[in-house]
């Protein structure tokens, strides 16, 4: 028997200025359904459930809700009714405590006469938090003091309470740790076992594959197939489902087909006997031609690892060395080669209020410079060059980045590197929040790095990309290496698992 | 045309206008000053481009201009500086006080020039070497320029000093030597912002600190070298300003802090920094502010309502350029 339907879209159109984001959408949620909406970026999936839960209203198309037409005014509203989302960006107050963050709005259910009583209201956040099995965040702390995973669990707890009706999920996993994701796993099951019903919007196809009770991919603002779990586990579903996001055969290959592990004897980067923080005589050889990947959680300290091999930190013991000379600036770092792309590309490795061509250029300029003078020829030229290596799809140079897909600030952030002529790349999460298709395009382009004999140094917390891509693999757990491996085609994330928990 | 062809046209303009806003609302607040006081001073009968009110209104341009143009690259990294009027004040004093002193103007402009560049660096890395807000950093500094100030004129006795008539100063009250240099002025500091690395690191450091530090700039170098360009325009402002007199005393500068933020502002310059900060924002909104200081008398509005005006007129150019927009983004 089909379940209760608890919300339909008809005709859903979004326009944004001359671009249109849904076409002419039909969307139909049940209960008790997890159901995954995938897509490319710009594809109209995240824009459906928005206008859901009355983050922005639709061009055209009317919904319903439990039966009665929707028309959300706002997220509160839409919350309130049952509706929420938990978004993509950092959404928690500053500067406040967890508690207050918790019931921001419902502060009336805390006071008397107007004061509200804080010590009820963190007892209460507590009690909240600990339900979700996260009591190691403090009720009574400032949020600021918690890590953005942290933060985006805090998020959750807002957001989802017992009225809540339909949970929406947008990209939120790629901002949590394994932990988190487990937490929010949980969650979502109970919900649906509940007769709730969960969007899960998201980029990540195994967890899509894995967590979804159906799927329904998007593409170009309309909404091209359905698949139900039967469907999802058939075979060659990724192949299908790809196809379907991308409207092309995009081969099999995806990851590095070899499995030679072969590299240059030279020592490009290393890492001798440092220590920073809890991170105590760490070493580390990367050689020409080689990609050495790190994995773990996201708290374990690989990230930092990134920022020491660049000069970013100031280190307690130990040292950077490229070509024997050491490495304490990214001054130093970029002058001897190194280049490094942050896992934070929005507010570190890109100036989004700016134009392509400058970001590109920017590490270059000392290069470009003759005599103080730096060419506007020359800079165009070497922009130019790297929009066209890397396919970015963009005006011209002088646009602005803000104004690009996250794949293609991600592939500006690589140009660079590359523009610079960089030996060594160090790339914190490079391929967070990409599409499958500029994914699949980037692998090409780290492994062709690779031939061209340059090393990289690639983390993330994508175990899947790191066993595609890398020579060795590197696994950390609390701040030390529990597990190396060399490249082999047995390797699964299974194995991998256990050295990172 | 058919309908689609309008719809996207029309688009065309709103995208145009978007990014373009501020340049437009800034050109366009000039040429209406312009086009207004050409009509309503022509219709009092003393026309604002009479060749004697044109020279009065180059001599008012000219000051702040001078400072604004230099301004620039301090407003490009995101900064402020309301030390500007006492610096003015000071080099005015020390120019006055070392020609005298040795009867050279060019000695004192040298010596001035060393003690600006001195002052510069101090007042740029203060703020960066103390972790404050770089307005924080320059109040403190206008104190402290304020005092020294002090300390000198009551050593001298006196609340004003003139330069020694045999230093000729003619020159620096010639309308054609001011836009003379004003012109050298902003092509030199155009060169050094948008064709070398000292004005395309302030930009980017105003756009974004971390990613520029992450591209292998010294931070705190390329924050404190604009403090350096500041000076020296600072300098070349305060000739013409104890120029025209011939004069220096303990008040010279007062408030030019302001009417530097306000020119820059009115000429579309964002206060936030960064990319969009252009040298030309400093040309037309000291112009248009002139046009306004010499425009409004001429027209029979009471000095008294002057300040009121201007007020309402900076209120309308902020509320159309500065003001944030927010809204849900498409993805």
């Amino acid at each position: 028997m089909e379940k209760e339907i608890i919300f339909e879209a008809k005709h859903m159109r979004k326009e944004f200025g001359p671009t249109i984001a849904l076409k002419d959408v039909d969307f139909t949620l049940r209960r008790g359904e997890i159901r995954g909406l995938v897509g490319e970026n710009g594809s109209g999936k995240s824009t459906i459930m928005s206008i859901a839960s009355g983050m922005q209203p639709a061009t055209k198309g009317e919904m319903f809700y439990k039966g009665q037409p929707w028309k959300p005014g706002s997220m509160v509203e839409a919350q309130d009714a049952g509706i929420s989302m938990i978004l993509q960006e950092a959404n928690t107050i500053p500067g406040v405590t967890v508690a207050q963050n918790i019931f921001s709005g419902h502060e009336a259910e805390f006071s008397k006469f107007g004061i509200i009583s804080m010590p009820k209201m963190k007892k209460a956040a507590q009690k909240v938090l600990e339900s979700f099995g996260i009591g190691h965040i403090k009720a009574g702390d400032l949020i600021d003091q918690y890590t953005f995973e942290d933060r985006k669990l805090v998020e959750l707890v807002r957001c989802v309470t017992d009225q809540t009706e339909i949970l929406v999920v947008d990209e939120t996993t790629t901002a949590l740790s394994l932990e988190g994701r487990e937490i929010l796993y949980k969650l979502i099951h109970k919900m649906a076992d509940q007769g709730k019903a969960i969007v899960f919007v998201s980029h990540d196809m195994d967890e899509i594959l894995e967590q979804c009770t159906d799927l329904t991919v998007l593409r170009d603002g309309d909404i091209i197939g359905h698949l139900t779990r039967e469907e999802m586990d058939a075979p060659d579903a990724v192949k299908t489902i790809r196809y379907m996001m991308v409207g092309r055969e995009i081969g099999d290959k995806y990851y590095r087909e070899d499995y030679d592990t072969s590299h240059g004897a030279e020592v490009a980067l290393e890492l001798q006997d440092v220590s920073l923080g809890k991170i105590k005589h760490f070493n580390l050889k990367l050689h020409k031609g080689e990609i050495i990947g790190m994995g773990g959680l996201s708290g374990c300290g690989m990230h930092d690892i990134g920022r020491i091999a660049y000069g970013l930190e100031k280190l307690s013991g130990g040292k950077v060395l490229r070509n024997g000379k050491e490495i304490r600036t990214p001054l130093q770092a970029i002058n001897s080669g190194v280049g490094y792309i942050s896992k934070n590309r929005d507010t570190e490795a890109l100036i989004l209020n700016g134009p392509i061509q400058d970001n590109i250029v920017l590490p270059s300029i000392p290069a470009l410079e003759k005599k103080t003078f730096i060419s506007p020829r020359a800079e165009k030229k070497l922009s130019d060059r790297e929009i066209g290596n890397y396919r970015i799809k963009c005006h011209g140079g002088r646009q602005y980045v803000n104004t690009l897909s996250g794949g293609n600030k991600q592939k500006v952030s690589f140009g660079k590197w590359t523009a610079k002529g960089s030996e060594v790349i160090i790339m914190d999460c490079p391929t967070r929040g990409v599409d499958i298709g500029v994914k699949q395009a980037m692998y090409t382009l780290i492994e062709d790095m690779k031939k061209e004999g340059k090393a990289i140094l690639m983390i993330s917390e994508e175990l899947s990309e790191l066993i595609g891509m890398a020579d060795r693999l590197i696994i950390m757990k609390d701040f030390e290496v529990t597990h190396q491996v060399e490249r082999n085609p047995d390797l699964k994330q299974t194995d991998l698992i256990e050295y990172m928990i | 045309m058919t309908a689609i062809a309008q719809e996207r046209e029309k688009q065309t303009l709103q995208q145009w206008l978007k990014k373009h806003g501020s340049s437009v609302a800034s050109i366009g607040g000039l040429l209406f000053c312009a086009v207004f006081f050409t009509i309503t001073t022509g219709l009092k009968g003393e026309s604002i481009w009479s060749a004697s009110k044109l020279s009065t209104l180059i001599g008012d341009v000219i000051v702040t201009a001078l400072m604004a143009v230099g301004a620039v690259f301090i407003y490009s990294l995101g900064n402020m500086d309301v030390s500007i009027g006492k610096q003015v004040g000071l080099y005015s004093t020390l120019l006055v006080l070392i020609g005298n002193a040795t009867g050279s103007l060019p000695i004192a402009i040298l010596a001035c020039l060393v003690i600006a560049v001195i002052i510069g660096i101090i007042n740029g890395s203060a703020g960066e070497l103390l972790h404050m807000y770089s307005v924080i950093s320059s109040v403190v500094f206008m104190m402290v320029l304020s005092g020294i100030s002090t300390i000198i004129y009551s050593n001298l006795g006196t609340r004003n000093i003139s330069m020694n008539p045999g230093i000729d100063l003619t020159l620096f009250r010639q309308p054609w030597f001011m836009v003379l240099v004003l012109a050298v002025e902003t092509a030199v500091i155009s060169y050094f912002f948008y064709f070398t690395k000292f004005g395309k690191y302030a930009r980017a450091i105003g756009a974004n600190q971390t990613a520029t530090s992450q591209s292998g700039v010294n931070i705190i170098l390329y924050r404190v070298i604009p403090y350096i360009f500041l000076a020296v325009c600072l300098v070349t402002a305060s000739l013409f300003q104890m120029g025209y007199t011939g004069a220096a005393s303990d008040s010279t500068g007062t408030g030019f802090e302001m009417n530097v933020m306000v020119s820059l502002i009115l000429g579309g310059m964002p206060l936030k920094g960064g990319m969009k900060s252009k040298v030309a924002c400093a040309i037309i909104g000291s112009l248009t502010f002139s046009l306004l200081a010499v425009g409004l008398p001429i027209i029979g509005v009471p000095t008294k309502m002057t300040f009121l005006i201007k007020a309402i007129i900076f209120l309308a150019v902020v509320l159309i350029t500065c003001r944030q927009k927010s809204g849900p983004l498409p993805r």
